[in-house]
């Protein structure tokens, strides 16, 4: 449903316009134009991926029992030292279960895969660091600059392992309002070519590919962040197993507290329904949607209220977290009793929302508490459940449900889940989010 | 041996025919000239005889029989036997005792005072009708009250029929064991208490969401649950059972206690060896009732969200598991 909402997001507000570049835009390839003489085209495709093949590889993950390969991916390499930035997520398994899985690298013409290290990860970005034991003569650099929308792009991968390939696209811009920084690129990102570069004419990366939603809507993550963790890399002791898990827990701590910043920094706005005030779009990067269903033959109305980050970062290939979400849904009848709107309440108050993926290796159980809490004079139920992360200590998912009680046939039923957040962190934001129900007489 | 001595057939434990024996000879055998007839096709129709001896003693004598006379303490075929107190003799597949007239008895089983037979509630044909009746209603009101959506009629007709059919057969069940054990259906005492035991099962819910909600309780109150429902399934056994067999009520408690408790434990055994299944739900009470039904306070927000620390350390503590 995420995705669909997402794809209708994106098809219904237009892009953002990109923002000025520092430097003079690189001529954007236009065959269009006919005063351009011939000589100061770009390189056609076919010579940009004859020089360029070589620096793009795929990423095998080995499973070690079975001594084959689990999932694919790409990568592309960025140093003379045999560095190769890919996705985080193309590489989870071997950060999250080193005793169970390796990597290795096909370079161009096949040939016997070479083994690599991982050297560095940001899982908040969704860029990873490998590197082969033998040096690279060709590799690309990691400049920033950032192409005029509508440009040319070129990306290059390994789709559903057929082989190296290059398809063409156009350049959007960044995500607008997004929690995590996205490019909008417009050209088919396929599975497995997750991890290879996107390229202008001249061979210069843009971004690195991460996530398709189909229908030529494709997403890169913003070079600079490759840059950024390379940087970090370079300079990088040898890392075990443990410190890259020990990493990845630091970059998720502080990333909520980034999120948590933000939404402490901004007033919670209220948004009315019915009689009732509710948390509104409390950030820019969260997408609200609202309906209701309307059945001349129910006794009743529920208005559905929804905001949520629709974001989320890839910890591994069951487990998910960074998400901000909630859900307010007011109901209310002039024809039930008492009793039987009572039972509409119950019913609404015992669906929960959506879980954010993840597995008994990943996460506890939920606990709860729940007690009738005063709201500024309005009384609400509300239950707070926590579960902790079990391989990164200090993080927990939160989930915070209330139901307004003040009326015997109307009511908010409100949820509210926050995954990857300290507690502390959590009982703030959730407190703040609870203090933002209030009713109108 | 005494003069008079008893012959006594036996089935299993007890005693199905018991002759007294006072002028011997006496013939034994499934022939009808026979003093003592044994209707067991393995039998002779001559047997065996008991004769006194000249010395005063009881003989018991195999006249010839196809299938043999045994002993049976120990074990072994005889021609004669000299009869003592208690002996028994298997001829074909029946089992003969005799005893003297002086074989002790056991003591008088000492029972409490007997009172005057009433009738019970349950007994009474009001009780049934009532308790159907009432059983009735509160499916019906159930059934209403939890419907939020259009009226639905199938669905209250099916809150009617349902409760309907299962005491029946329910009760069905029971008569039936009744009448093996003890020769009398009982069907209406059954049925009235499967109508309320049924109507037990359907009050629990309701009883707990009313105390659960007004007082404020945080749990789900599942052991709540668990434990009411034991408490009806024990009651009902009870009654049914004190229909069937002639136990006296002191013991027909202790079993039903053993057996309840057994069954509430082993239900439960998988929570307390703490073999938590991995799950996303959220495990908190979610029936609500409208605002009037609330008793106790509301806490200010500071103070809930200073209760979550609890929450915390649970699932803390969870995560250290391995």
């Amino acid at each position: 449903m995420l995705a669909t909402l997402l794809a209708a997001v994106l098809t219904q507000t237009p892009v953002a316009p990109a923002e000025p570049s520092p430097l003079p835009a690189p001529r954007a390839p236009d065959v269009s134009s006919p005063t351009v003489p011939l000589g100061a085209l770009p390189p056609a495709t076919h010579e940009l991926f004859q020089r360029l093949e070589g620096q793009v590889a795929q990423v095998r993950i080995i499973e070690r029992r079975s001594g084959t390969r689990s999932s694919i991916g790409s990568a592309f390499f960025v140093s003379a030292a045999g560095h190769a930035v890919t996705n985080y997520h193309v590489v989870s398994d071997v950060v999250i279960h080193p005793d169970d899985y390796t990597a290795e690298l096909v370079l161009k013409g096949g040939g016997e895969p070479v083994p690599v290290r991982l050297v560095d990860v940001d899982v908040v970005h969704d860029l990873a660091i490998i590197q082969t034991a033998a040096p690279v003569a060709h590799f690309f650099d990691l400049d920033d600059r950032e192409p005029p929308q509508g440009a040319r792009l070129f990306a290059m991968g390994n789709p559903r392992d057929l082989g190296t390939t290059i398809v063409e696209g156009t350049y959007n811009g960044f995500i607008r309002d997004a929690l995590y920084e996205r490019l909008h690129f417009s050209g088919a990102i396929n599975p497995g070519m997750s991890g290879g570069p996107t390229l202008t004419g001249e061979g210069r990366v843009v971004g690195v590919n991460v996530a398709t939603m189909g229908n030529q809507v494709g997403f890169l993550v913003p070079v600079k962040h490759a840059r950024e963790l390379l940087t970090r890399a370079l300079g990088a002791m040898d890392t075990g197993a443990q410190a890259l898990l020990e990493t990845v827990r630091a970059q998720l701590l502080d990333n909520q507290q980034r999120v948590t910043e933000r939404l402490m920094g901004e007033p919670v706005p209220q948004q009315v329904l019915g009689s009732y005030r509710v948390p509104g779009r409390w950030s820019a990067f969260l997408k609200c949607w609202g309906d209701t269903p309307h059945d001349p033959e129910v006794p009743y109305t529920v208005t559905n209220y929804q905001c949520s980050s629709e974001e989320d970062i890839f910890v591994s290939s069951r487990h998910r977290t960074g998400v901000v979400s909630f859900l307010h849904q007011h109901a209310t009848s002039q024809k039930l009793g008492a009793l039987r709107f009572a039972s509409l309440y119950s019913a609404l108050f015992a669906q929960d929302p959506d879980p954010v993926e993840a597995t008994r290796q990943d996460v506890t159980n939920y606990r709860c508490q729940s007690e009738f809490v005063d709201v500024a004079g309005l009384p609400v139920r509300a239950a707070l459940c926590m579960r902790a992360y079990r391989k990164f200590p200090g993080l927990y998912d939160l989930v915070l449900r209330a139901a307004t009680l003040n009326a015997s046939n109307s009511g908010v039923d409100t949820s509210l889940t926050l995954a990857g957040f300290t507690a502390d962190n959590g009982r703030k934001l959730a407190r703040r989010y609870l203090e933002g129900l209030s009713w109108t007489r | 041996m005494d003069e008079v001595i008893f012959l006594e057939v036996l089935e299993g434990d007890s005693v199905q025919a018991r002759h007294r024996l006072e002028r011997f000879p006496v013939s034994v055998g499934r022939g009808y000239g026979n003093d003592v007839i044994i209707d067991d096709p393995k039998v002779s129709a001559e047997h065996l005889r008991i004769e006194r001896r000249e010395d005063g003693a009881l003989v018991l004598r195999d006249v010839g029989s196809q299938n043999g006379t045994y002993r049976v303490e120990p074990w072994a075929q005889l021609a004669e036997l000299e009869l003592a107190p208690d002996t028994r003799v298997s001829v074909g597949d029946t089992l003969l005792r005799f005893r003297a007239r002086s074989h002790p008895v056991e003591k008088t089983v000492i029972a409490a005072p007997p009172t005057a037979p009433r009738p019970r509630m349950f007994e009474r044909p009001r009780s049934f009708s009532l308790a159907m009746q009432a059983l009735l209603g509160a499916s019906l009101l159930e059934g209403y009250l939890a419907n939020y959506g259009r009226t639905d009629w199938g669905e209250l007709t099916v809150a009617l029929v349902v409760p309907l059919g299962i005491t029946f057969l329910w009760a069905g069940g029971w008569s039936i064991a009744s009448r093996i054990a003890r020769r009398q259906f009982h069907y209406r005492t059954h049925a009235t208490v499967a109508a309320l035991v049924l109507l037990g099962a359907v009050l629990i819910q309701p009883l707990l969401t009313l105390v659960g909600f007004s007082l404020g309780v945080s749990g789900n109150l599942a052991w709540a649950h668990h434990a009411a429902f034991l408490g009806l399934m024990a009651w009902g056994l009870y009654w049914h059972l004190r229909y069937v067999t002639k136990w006296e009520p002191a013991r027909l408690i202790r079993v039903i206690a053993v057996v309840t408790l057994t069954f509430g434990a082993l239900s439960r055994a998988d929570e307390w060896l703490g073999n938590e299944s991995f799950s996303t739900e959220l495990g908190f009470r979610r029936a609500l009732l409208p605002p009037a039904f609330r008793l106790v306070g509301a806490e200010p927000v500071e103070d809930f969200f200073a209760d979550a620390v609890k929450v915390q350390e649970q699932v803390d503590a969870l995560a250290k598991e391995p």
